[in-house]
């Protein structure tokens, strides 16, 4: 995958991001979200700083363009930008070798990368909908909702990741 | 060196993530009425949390200068009740005048002695403040003592924890009466003696100062039965248990019989 090509699918899986906050509701118990699988696209090698202040702009700039509360997305973002590496650590690459330098199915494995993915979703979506929800709504729902929309995130993101692998 | 390098790296990790949270959270503070409401919510209430252990630690460290103007109320109360007594009795007797028969002055208790079989207490109130040898000092729980010295400033009063030392006192609800005295064992129990065998004396029952000696204002609470005994057939003993604790004793009043100049003098004629 070349630069033009890391650019052009980062912009359209963003563009489809704005879209689906803007007109596509699946409900209160559904939040989806492809930023997690952007954030996974950045380079292992990243200096963490760095990947930490693009999941901020990612997110910030989906906020703002999807006219939403401005840092939800945001703070969400950088907390699966910070989990990431310790994640794919954990739970695709535990000996430490053969480091990817963008972990993706056809390289790790589609279950490692399912899990990889879910967990980094997860982590998104914990901090999202906590920010969301906390105090608010009761434990039960917060919990439904995290679970939900990180099975429909995690679902989407890999349809989106597999057809676009294919096609490269 | 390189190691070095690590560690600081990851500190600036760190430090961005921290920063990069907390400008979301500012942020969706700012633009999200429910966070706002969530967030400033969540800081009242700690600082309520705050607040509310300052104004405990306050309080504690006001708890002298409270308890001193509850003093100084309580002593004013006292003389007005004292004032109001004797206006009731002038009324009930047609008398003209009106002055109480009891006046009180407060004094800080700053020596205080309850192991010994002779005990005293130092009063901060002396000569200068009208303290006169022979005066009774009580609080609102009992008889303490009675002035033995005075200096300028100060009082020496003999505690009623003292063999030899007794009061007259009486039972509330019968009203008989007999000396009450330490037996020199426990600080809190005194017996108090000749109360006749036909009156009914229960644990509970509470004892007053009698009011028959020019000394102390009748009707003080002084402590509760805990057992009676026969003495000898003729009188019974009862074991009385103090309400007030000697062993805390912070303010006391000296008690002043306005007419015990007088009361005296009558003695001295009859003898």
């Amino acid at each position: 995958m070349n630069k033009l090509t890391d650019i052009l699918f980062f912009v359209l899986v963003f563009l489809l991001q704005v879209i689906i906050t803007d007109y596509l509701h699946l409900g209160p118990y559904v939040y989806l979200c492809l930023i997690p699988f952007l954030v996974l696209c950045i380079p292992l090698s990243r200096r963490p700083q760095a990947v930490l202040l693009a999941a901020f702009g990612m997110g910030l700039m989906l906020d703002l363009l999807s006219d939403g509360v401005a840092g939800l997305n945001a703070g969400a973002a950088v907390a699966a930008a910070a989990s990431r590496r310790i994640l794919y650590r954990t739970l695709v690459n535990r000996d430490r070798q053969d480091q990817t330098e963008v972990p993706v199915p056809a390289v790790v494995g589609l279950p490692k990368y399912l899990k990889y993915a879910a967990a980094v979703t997860a982590v998104y979506m914990v901090v999202y909908v906590l920010f969301d929800c906390i105090s608010f709504r009761p434990a039960g729902f917060i919990l439904l909702k995290i679970v939900a929309s990180t099975a429909i995130s995690t679902a989407l993101g890999l349809l989106l990741v597999l057809s676009l692998q294919n096609r490269r | 060196m390189r190691s070095r390098y690590g560690f600081i790296a990851a500190l600036t990790t760190v430090l961005l993530f921290i920063l990069l949270e907390a400008l979301s959270i500012v942020m969706m503070v700012n633009n999200g009425a429910v966070q706002r409401f969530k967030v400033v919510g969540a800081i009242r209430h700690v600082e309520a949390g705050i607040w509310d252990k300052t104004r405990q630690v306050r309080n504690y460290f006001n708890l002298h200068t409270e308890n001193e103007r509850l003093n100084a109320e309580n002593l004013q109360l006292r003389q007005e009740l004292a004032r109001y007594t004797a206006a009731a009795a002038a009324l009930d007797s047609n008398r003209i005048t009106v002055t109480p028969d009891f006046t009180y002055i407060r004094a800080a208790v700053i020596r205080n002695s309850v192991d010994a079989q002779h005990n005293y207490l130092i009063l901060d109130q002396g000569a200068d403040a009208g303290v006169e040898r022979g005066m009774g000092v009580v609080t609102d729980r009992g008889v303490v003592g009675i002035v033995s010295a005075v200096s300028r400033h100060y009082a020496y009063v003999i505690s009623l924890l003292s063999t030899g030392q007794s009061v007259s006192a009486k039972l509330s609800a019968s009203g008989a009466f007999g000396p009450l005295h330490w037996t020199g064992t426990s600080p809190d129990r005194l017996l108090l003696q000749e109360i006749p065998v036909h009156i009914q004396a229960a644990p509970g029952d509470t004892v007053v100062t009698s009011g028959y000696s020019t000394i102390y204002p009748p009707d003080i609470p002084v402590g509760s039965v805990v057992e009676t005994r026969i003495n000898q057939g003729s009188s019974q003993d009862l074991t009385i248990r103090l309400f007030e604790d000697f062993r805390t004793l912070h303010y006391v009043y000296i008690v002043r019989n306005n007419n015990g100049p007088e009361i005296q003098e009558l003695h001295e004629q009859a003898d």
